[in-house]
């Protein structure tokens, strides 16, 4: 509150209009209260959208229309398609492909979690990928051995193969997460359209590059004590041949969700993610695989108000033309560099969309970046979609992504071992995607 | 009487639940014994709930719940609840969700009330004070840290006396070094001086200390109060007056044999942040265990 009331009473840099200078303030402390949390999550979107208002950004009306978008409702339907889809119990069936897959090997199993949850994070959203996956491995770690510090290695690299395969496969298409729907929702602002099939088009090559690269560099990082692991292997076949049969319910709520898929892939652009994602939430609780109070109750409600208030933060970034003021001052100074070496542009907004990503939330970051870096170059859509992708990098900390979470919530990683293979498989996707950009992409222009 | 038992590990909170413990059954309180898992990023608080929920479809226990079931050990090895719950074994499928961060379970005490486990997820002191204000508890029991910050707003938020294990041997002899002053908050640490003197069965060492030569009636008639109270509940005890900084004095008298009781600082929040207070003093610069009666 101290530094919003300094920077307020500071004069208004030149170039930037009043509004501009106002909406910087605002995203200035509303990040620092994210950090800090000196009040709840929900009290800092509530804090966005009266400081809006009363700082004359725009009227209540402007204002209450930019907190909604089809962005906010596709988040709101991910995090109710995730609590119908994680109570179908996928996850034993899950367990006995990737086995049937990969075999007994340790790296060929590492191949196996990464790419399952890189595929399926594409489609269902990390946050539901990870929370299926979690427990199988937990599994095979404990029938592998029941003493924990036996098997750390082999723990942190299955884990790690579940979130980084996670984050990486949510880059695959818009549906993969939030923060790719939002710049989608941008581009479309300024009369730019993606399809689903052009996004997968464009990215899933990428996906398909860094599956094994990551789960090489993970058995590389954290060396499992076993190079085999037939015991667990057969010991989780047996207990999944325990578990009940898939039933014609069990097939149902794979073809509810495989309709969902079909929606977002031929009637996103005319019926919007978020809508498609809502149907299929509104289609379990008519089959009544869902129960509404789990809905409700696994629900974050509160994140779901936070994404709204970012997402009214970054139209109004680029409606008070702080945006472009913003963009122009980074152009001012690497302007040199940018014109020199066509992919500095990239690794400036990489290095910036994926720091900010690792300490706040990626949806967040490019709700407010997203405005800034599409105007940072002629090509807003090569731009948008980079600082999309880049802000699934939250490979260095706990907080930066939900898989990431849910790993460590798991209590069998530490806080420190997502430096240690963080920052390998962080600068190895970093170059990766610059050079893809800017070599596989150029083929379509 | 209603007593809550911060612990955090199975590794370090044993002198915690044992000390703990031993006031519960002085007090014949009703104990609660909370767990404070660490805090994970608010974001995804919900979704973490989905994740252990599956985990729990895999026969997997939520973190947090082995420490339970470790103070359910030690509850049933010390026979502080009753036999046929101890039969039973850790009441794991009765483990019920109170709240978004919060599940407990409830056990028949034998020495004490009742006793509850309580597994919490978040920031340790706003859990501990939520707790603390939905349970209402007179007595918050936790182990030492070395941060600053943390020991400011255990007292600064935690709206219970607070008593703070440290380095607690349960092999050294220890006396109360009961601090004393006109203060509102003395009469109250003097009775809980007294029983906690009573739960360790050790004397009383009440010590005055004045910043100059000259003792206001006000410290001198505490102190003297002090001593009646003692000796009419059979507590060994003996007056000491002290001339000093009140927190320099107290740690050193307190040495490393004494288990320091006083009353919580009644200056306002604000002067607390700018000018600190003698308890927070105390805290900041004695190893010993540290009662701080609110």
């Amino acid at each position: 509150m101290l530094v919003g009331a300094i920077l307020y009473l500071l004069p208004t840099p030149s170039g930037l209009t009043l509004e501009g200078y106002r909406i910087i303030i605002i995203v200035i402390t509303a990040f620092m209260m994210i950090i800090t949390e000196p009040i709840p999550l929900p009290g800092v979107a509530i804090y966005i959208l009266v400081m809006e208002v009363v700082l004359g950004i725009g009227s209540p009306e402007e204002i209450s229309k930019s907190f909604m978008n089809d962005a906010v409702f596709f988040i709101m339907g991910s995090l109710m398609l995730a609590v119908a889809i994680v109570q179908q119990g996928w996850d034993k069936r899950i367990a006995l492909g990737i086995i049937r897959l990969t075999g007994n090997k340790t790296k060929n199993i590492v191949f196996g979690f990464t790419a399952i949850s890189a595929i399926m994070s594409s489609f269902i959203g990390e946050h539901t990928v990870a929370a299926i996956m979690l427990p199988i491995a937990m599994t095979l770690i404990k029938f592998t051995s029941e003493d924990g510090e036996k098997v750390h290695g082999l723990s942190a690299v299955l884990l790690f193969s579940i979130a980084y395969g996670c984050l990486i496969g949510s880059i695959g298409t818009p549906s993969g997460g939030g923060r790719n729907v939002i710049i989608m929702s941008y581009l479309q602002d300024i009369n730019i359209s993606i399809s689903y099939l052009n996004w997968m088009i464009l990215v899933y090559p990428l996906v398909l590059i860094l599956i094994p690269i990551v789960s090489w560099i993970l058995v590389k990082s954290f060396s499992p004590e076993y190079d085999r692991l037939d015991t667990g292997v057969r010991k989780l076949v047996v207990q999944v041949a325990k578990s009940p049969e898939l039933t014609g319910r069990n097939t149902l709520a794979v073809f509810i969700f495989f309709l969902v898929f079909l929606g977002w892939v031929f009637l996103s652009e005319t019926l919007g993610l978020g809508i498609i994602a809502l149907a299929g939430v509104l289609m379990y609780l008519i089959a009544g695989f869902v129960k509404w109070e789990d809905i409700s109750r696994n629900t974050h409600w509160g994140v779901i108000i936070l994404f709204g208030s970012t997402i009214s933060l970054g139209a109004n970034i680029k409606g008070t033309g702080a945006a472009f003021w913003l963009a122009n001052k980074v152009i001012y100074v690497f302007g040199s560099l940018m014109e020199m070496f066509p992919f500095f542009t990239d690794t400036i907004i990489v290095i910036m969309t994926t720091t900010m990503a690792n300490v706040l939330s990626s949806s967040a970051t490019v709700a407010v970046l997203g405005p800034i870096t599409m105007n940072m170059g002629t090509d807003s859509l090569h731009l948008g979609m980079v600082t999309a992708l880049a802000s699934a990098f939250g490979f260095f900390t706990v907080v930066a992504a939900p898989a990431c979470t849910i790993i460590y919530s798991s209590g069998l990683v530490t806080a420190k071992e997502f430096l240690k293979a963080g920052w390998r498989v962080g600068i190895t996707c970093i170059v990766l995607l610059i050079t893809y950009t800017n070599t596989y992409w150029m083929v379509f222009k | 009487m209603k007593i809550l038992i911060a612990i955090g590990s199975k590794e370090f909170s044993k002198p915690t639940l044992r000390t703990g413990l031993k006031v519960a059954k002085a007090f014949r309180a009703s104990t609660t014994i909370v767990d404070v898992g660490e805090k994970i990023g608010k974001f995804n608080a919900k979704i973490i709930g989905l994740a252990h929920e599956r985990m729990e479809s895999w026969e997997f226990d939520r973190p947090g719940v082995d420490v339970l079931e470790w103070a359910f050990q030690y509850l049933a090895d010390n026979k502080f609840i009753e036999p046929n719950t101890i039969e039973a074994g850790f009441p794991k499928n009765t483990l019920v969700e109170t709240g978004s961060n919060r599940a407990e379970v409830y056990l028949k005490g034998t020495v004490c009330k009742d006793v509850n486990l309580i597994l919490r997820n978040g920031d340790i002191i706003s859990e501990l004070r939520d707790e603390v204000h939905t349970g209402r508890y007179d007595v918050t029991i936790i182990g030492g840290s070395q941060k600053r910050r943390m020991a400011h707003d255990l007292i600064q938020y935690i709206d219970s006396s607070i008593f703070i294990v440290n380095q607690l041997i349960s092999a050294q002899t220890y006396r109360i070094l009961l601090a004393v002053d006109d203060s509102s908050g003395t009469k109250k640490a003097i009775k809980y001086g007294a029983r906690v003197a009573q739960a360790f069965d050790i004397g009383v060492d009440i010590l005055t200390v004045s910043k100059n030569e000259t003792f206001r009636d006000g410290y001198r008639n505490a102190a003297e109060r002090a001593a009646k109270f003692m000796r009419r509940a059979g507590i060994d005890c003996k007056n000491m007056y002290k001339v000093g900084d009140p927190a320099t004095v107290i740690k050193e008298e307190s040495g490393n044999d004494h288990i320091i009781v006083m009353g919580a600082s009644t200056r306002n929040p604000l002067a607390k942040f700018f000018k600190g207070s003698k308890p927070l003093k105390v805290m900041e610069e004695c190893k010993c265990p540290i009662l701080i009666v609110k």
